[in-house]
């Protein structure tokens, strides 16, 4: 996927990107990613669980402005399973909240 | 079905269960090491950002072809998403992870429901109605094709359709 993230990014367009592949990400060296050691599958989190997809985005949306310099990568540090994320103000979920 | 997808399909979910296989899986991904770095400042303010999404989950429509799973180097082509339809109709094709989750809720490897109350709360200033799906996997001779072919379509297409920044998802 890195691939492809650097052609967009050298077409002239901003990109940011999920990693749960450390050490790939680590080579293929994609501007901008942040990394969550989290099962394949699931790079936005567990189904149904919209505060945790969100809360994803949101680290993904500061990312691309946080990241100033070429290849960083963000760690997040979130455990897989852990029940508590940052509430989504854009959502008016609570934290912790669950969606359809 | 064939042996080889029922064998990659049984691998896949015990790497779900089995870390120790999950991290052999992702050792035997062994890409060549880039150099240089490409960079694109981002110019505006999240809430004037057009976005589009890019996933390498192998989702797709259900009218499309789907993903060659039977070649050994993986299938390169692209798969062209409608964001005001795929919710309704998606399916994914790709036997080298356990999609079971992805199956339930799209959102969990494709976040368009989540971008679009993003965009209904102007947290975003717009979303393309064109997003872009490869199946990820890709070794040998289709990688050539996929950086030479395939992502440079994508690239030209979010350009015509005035995106200010793509997000990756993979799988």
């Amino acid at each position: 996927m890195g691939l492809i993230q650097r052609i967009i990014e050298s077409s002239g367009i901003p990109t940011i990107s999920i990693s749960i592949n450390r050490p790939y990400t680590e080579k293929i060296k994609p501007p901008r990613s942040i990394y969550l050691d989290w099962p394949f599958g699931h790079p936005l989190g567990e189904p149904g669980h919209v505060a945790q997809q969100a809360a994803v985005l949101t680290k993904l949306f500061d990312a691309l402005y946080t990241i100033d310099t070429p290849g960083m990568m963000i760690d997040v540090g979130w455990r897989w399973g852990r029940d508590t994320y940052p509430p989504a103000s854009w959502l008016g979920l609570p934290a912790n909240g669950e969606g359809a | 079905m064939q042996p080889r997808r029922i064998f990659h399909q049984a691998l896949a979910r015990l790497a779900g269960h089995w870390p120790a296989l999950s991290d052999r899986l992702v050792a035997s991904f062994n890409p060549r090491e880039e150099t240089t770095i490409p960079w694109c400042p981002v110019r505006k303010p999240l809430d004037q950002l057009k976005i589009a999404l890019v996933t390498t989950s192998g989702v797709h429509h259900a009218s499309q072809p789907p993903f060659d799973m039977l070649d050994s180097q993986g299938d390169p082509t692209l798969r062209v998403i409608s964001g005001g339809t795929i919710e309704e109709d998606y399916t994914i094709t790709h036997d080298y992870y356990d999609h079971r989750d992805a199956d339930r809720d799209l959102n969990v490897v494709f976040p368009i429901a989540r971008l679009k109350e993003m965009w209904a709360a102007g947290v975003i200033g717009a979303l393309s109605e064109r997003h872009f799906s490869f199946m990820g996997h890709i070794e040998g001779a289709h990688i050539q094709r996929l950086t030479k072919e395939f992502a440079p379509q994508v690239a030209a297409m979010a350009q015509q359709d005035r995106v200010d920044a793509v997000l990756l998802t993979p799988a």
